[in-house]
């Protein structure tokens, strides 16, 4: 019964194996040269293992340029009611039915982006629901190469020998901080294309000589 | 898929404000955007268009020198996109800000949907900044009825005779009556109709007015627009309708008055002006300029036009505020010229100009003949005064004593200006050198303007002096947030139109007419004369004409909003009130401005 389930899992498998198999940018690799995948996750709830994807958002950074040509946005169709994670996503159960199937738009983002270093604000939330995803419609789970916008403004402002409360790191008071334009709203692409603008900004303000393995560092 | 904050940025940058929502869908997706720090220099080397979307950017020429700032909303690289050739430009970040870059394919394709972006970049590039303005509504087929005709009931009783309707036409100068009973409209009656129906009917100067009257009259509404009245009037071959409001009469609506709102409101108010026996009188004609200044901006008349209109009825309350100080003082003892400078003799005037005029004597002022003139002269310049024409501040009115000379009078002192010029001195004498005859002997006149052109054509020391004098005050830089940005990097809160542009192409052309010998003195015609003698290269004077002209509407724009506003009219310029487009355009001319500045001092004052 379930048979077509699995050929097809075992087909897309294989956009997994692929992405896995290309290689990451060296860690000594200046952070001009590199290739980025910001994106951003809604979310029904915060447990990777009983929530969902509503939606996703990305946009592409190259050479320290973000391309909105190929900046995306998907409606997750969802197996279950966004229930009360509407109040911060903003969209309903019928808006839902209508959306991409997961692993369409999965194999879209594998497919497209392997080699990339993905990057997201509070990416361990986004990480972990990612790979869950994965397990889920190809039952294989790719590891990710993530850095984080959040820790990387946390170790900014601790350097600087400021008290940070956890508010001060949403991405909203990140933005402000940064002189940079809000409109982070939960919207995926909204949220992605500003943690790409602050992303861009502390790259800056981290200098020119940095690399991959100090944002690993950064991100930790 | 479009990221929203880019969408509405672009959805409110000028030129791109015109786009529909697919092609500000298709111009966001060719955009990257770039992060630049405080003194990170841009890359300039690609062929793209950038859009300043935060921060602040500084540009430098070549030789280092400040050419302008970009912030919100300006744009770099289209001289690039649009001639295929290279700046040797630097471009560094002053303040952390956001840049958009669009792929030139996607910059020429906008460029070829949209003509009017197309033009925005060609004006951008070219300075070519006039005729692009956004489609505007109104025009003087929108005039409504109650735009124009005159809160003015003047009626009569049916029982009353033919002659008293007579006396009435006469004493208050209207061609017809209203006829009213009870303060009901029951007729009317015309001068036409005194004359057809009782005149030639040889009918008694007692008969009824109910007898030879038009009774239940056609009648138009007052909130009515003003081509239905002429409609009305043409189809009915009539030339009086009264006007109704809520049912009653409030005025009597001739097809004069219709001739006159369409294209000769101003010979209307001067027509009035000539009518008056009073300083009273021109007093209340006088506070119709305000009024005919607003049709005339309903009407989209350009400024210079509008200008000269006004200048017109300035001249017009001269002349009858003379003729009625001759009434009173008697006949002048002497063949005398009324001079304008400044500019009423330019034919530019503005709302807000005040005075600048003095007299010219066929005889020396000793005696009675400098009694009656400076009598004369306190009247009209007192009576301009009421008239709304303030007085001089500096004292540049015949009022002065110092400003009422025989021929040989003023004749030294432009003499000592011209001979013995020095900066301190022509910086205020350059007023005079624009000088025109109001009223009085032209003859008179001619002779003096003749000794100053023959003085002025053959000395280069005056032409240093004047030129030095003229480029004493320059045009800002530019805009920077709300800012006027000054040469010296400091920043202004207002934007004096007058004196920091109008003012300052006016003295240019002042110079190189002066040094021609060229005998106009209006400046849009000094330019465009200068360019057909080839003094000034045709381009150029294109662009300060094009300069000017931007500048003089901005400021009668901004005369009518604050005539609008009930505010007192200056030229004091917000940059908070202006709109993107007028920013560009505004930038540009003050780049013209400093660019003949420098062609000016090139060409007087090398030398010496």
């Amino acid at each position: 019964m379930f048979g077509w389930l699995f050929n097809k899992n075992t087909a897309l498998g294989a956009v997994v194996d692929r992405f896995a198999k290309t290689p990451l940018p060296a860690a000594n690799t200046g952070v001009k040269q590199a290739s980025f995948l910001v994106l951003d996750l809604e979310l029904t709830g915060l447990n990777p293992k009983k929530d969902h994807i509503v939606s996703i958002g990305w946009v592409p950074i190259r050479q320290q340029e973000i391309i909105l040509s190929e900046a995306k946005h998907y409606l997750i169709a969802s197996p279950v009611s966004v229930g009360q994670s509407a109040v911060y996503h903003g969209l309903h159960d019928h808006q839902l039915k209508q959306g991409e199937e997961l692993a369409t738009v999965l194999t879209t983002l594998l497919s497209n982006y392997a080699g990339y270093v993905f990057v997201a604000h509070h990416s361990g939330l986004d990480e972990q629901f990612l790979r869950t995803a994965c397990q889920r419609c190809f039952g294989k789970m790719p590891r990710f190469k993530f850095i984080d916008t959040m820790k990387m403004e946390w170790q900014r402002l601790l350097r600087q020998g400021k008290v940070v409360k956890h508010d001060a790191l949403k991405l909203p008071n990140c933005l402000k901080r940064h002189g940079l334009p809000d409109m982070a709203n939960h919207h995926a692409l909204e949220d992605a294309y500003s943690s790409a603008l602050l992303l861009l900004s502390q790259l800056k303000l981290g200098g020119n000589n940095m690399t991959l393995s100090d944002l690993y560092l950064l991100s930790r | 898929m479009e990221v929203a904050d880019v969408i509405n940025f672009l959805a409110d940058t000028t030129p791109f404000n015109q786009l529909d929502n697919a092609s500000l869908s298709q111009l966001a997706a060719n955009i990257s955007v770039y992060y630049h720090q405080r003194q990170d220099e841009v890359d300039i080397s690609s062929e793209r268009l950038l859009i300043v979307r935060t921060g602040i950017f500084t540009l430098y020429s070549d030789q280092q020198q400040l050419l302008t700032k970009l912030q919100s909303g300006d744009f770099y690289g289209y001289q690039q996109l649009l001639t295929g050739l290279t700046d040797d430009d630097t471009l560094l970040c002053e303040e952390d800000g956001l840049v958009y870059w669009l792929k030139a394919d996607a910059f020429h394709h906008c460029r070829y949907q949209y003509k009017n972006v197309d033009i925005f970049f060609q004006r951008l590039f070219s300075r070519r900044l006039h005729q692009y303005r956004e489609q505007q509504q109104g025009s003087r087929f929108t005039l409504k009825i109650s735009d124009i005709v005159q809160q003015r009931k003047i009626a009569i009783r049916p029982e009353q005779s033919v002659q008293d309707a007579a006396r009435l036409m006469s004493e208050q100068r209207v061609s017809s009556l209203l006829v009213e009973e009870q303060d009901k409209l029951v007729g009317i009656i015309t001068d036409r109709d005194l004359r057809n129906r009782v005149l030639a009917h040889a009918l008694p100067a007692s008969t009824q007015i109910s007898q030879v009257m038009t009774r239940q009259p056609q009648h138009i509404d007052r909130h009515a627009y003003l081509y239905e009245a002429v409609q009305q009037m043409s189809q009915h071959n009539i030339h009086h309708l009264p006007v109704m409001e809520h049912g009653v009469c409030c005025a009597m609506l001739t097809a004069t008055d219709i001739i006159r709102s369409q294209q000769d409101h101003p010979v209307y108010l001067i027509g009035e002006i000539h009518r008056q026996t009073s300083v009273d009188g021109l007093e209340r004609c006088s506070q119709q300029i305000s009024a005919l200044a607003l049709t005339l901006s309903k009407q989209q008349v350009p400024a210079y036009e509008a200008g000269h209109i006004i200048t017109t009825i300035t001249d017009a309350i001269t002349q009858r505020l003379i003729f009625l100080a001759q009434q009173q003082l008697g006949e002048p003892p002497c063949v005398f010229s009324w001079l304008a400078f400044g500019s009423q003799a330019r034919m530019d005037q503005s709302l807000n100009a005040d005075q600048d005029n003095a007299l010219l004597l066929e005889k020396q002022p000793q005696g009675d003949i400098a009694d009656y003139f400076a009598a004369l002269a306190d009247f009209v310049c007192q009576g301009l005064a009421r008239c709304g024409i303030s007085l001089c501040p500096g004292n540049i009115m015949a009022s002065n004593a110092e400003l009422r000379l025989s021929l040989k009078g003023w004749s030294g002192r432009f003499a000592r200006w011209i001979a013995t010029p020095t900066p301190e001195a022509l910086l205020k004498a350059s007023i005079f050198f624009d000088l025109r005859v109001i009223d009085g002997s032209k003859g008179l006149f001619n002779a003096l303007q003749e000794d100053i052109f023959q003085r002025t054509a053959q000395a280069p020391l005056f032409w240093y002096h004047l030129a030095q004098a003229a480029l004493q005050r320059t045009a800002p830089l530019g805009f920077f947030k709300n800012f006027i940005l000054e040469q010296d990097g400091k920043h202004k809160k207002g934007l004096d139109l007058k004196k920091r542009g109008i003012s300052l192409i006016t003295d240019l052309a002042r110079v190189y007419a002066l040094s021609v010998g060229l005998h106009e003195i209006n400046t849009r015609k000094r330019l465009q004369q200068l360019a057909a003698q080839n003094v000034l290269d045709s381009k150029d004077s294109q662009n300060l004409l094009d300069a000017f002209d931007l500048l003089a509407q901005l400021r009668w724009e901004k005369h009518q909003h604050d005539l609008q506003q009930g505010h007192d009219v200056t030229n004091l310029l917000d940059p908070m009130e202006i709109s993107g487009l007028a920013r560009h355009q505004l930038k540009d001319s003050f780049a013209v401005i400093n660019e003949a500045q420098s062609s000016l001092k090139h060409r007087f004052c090398r030398d010496m």
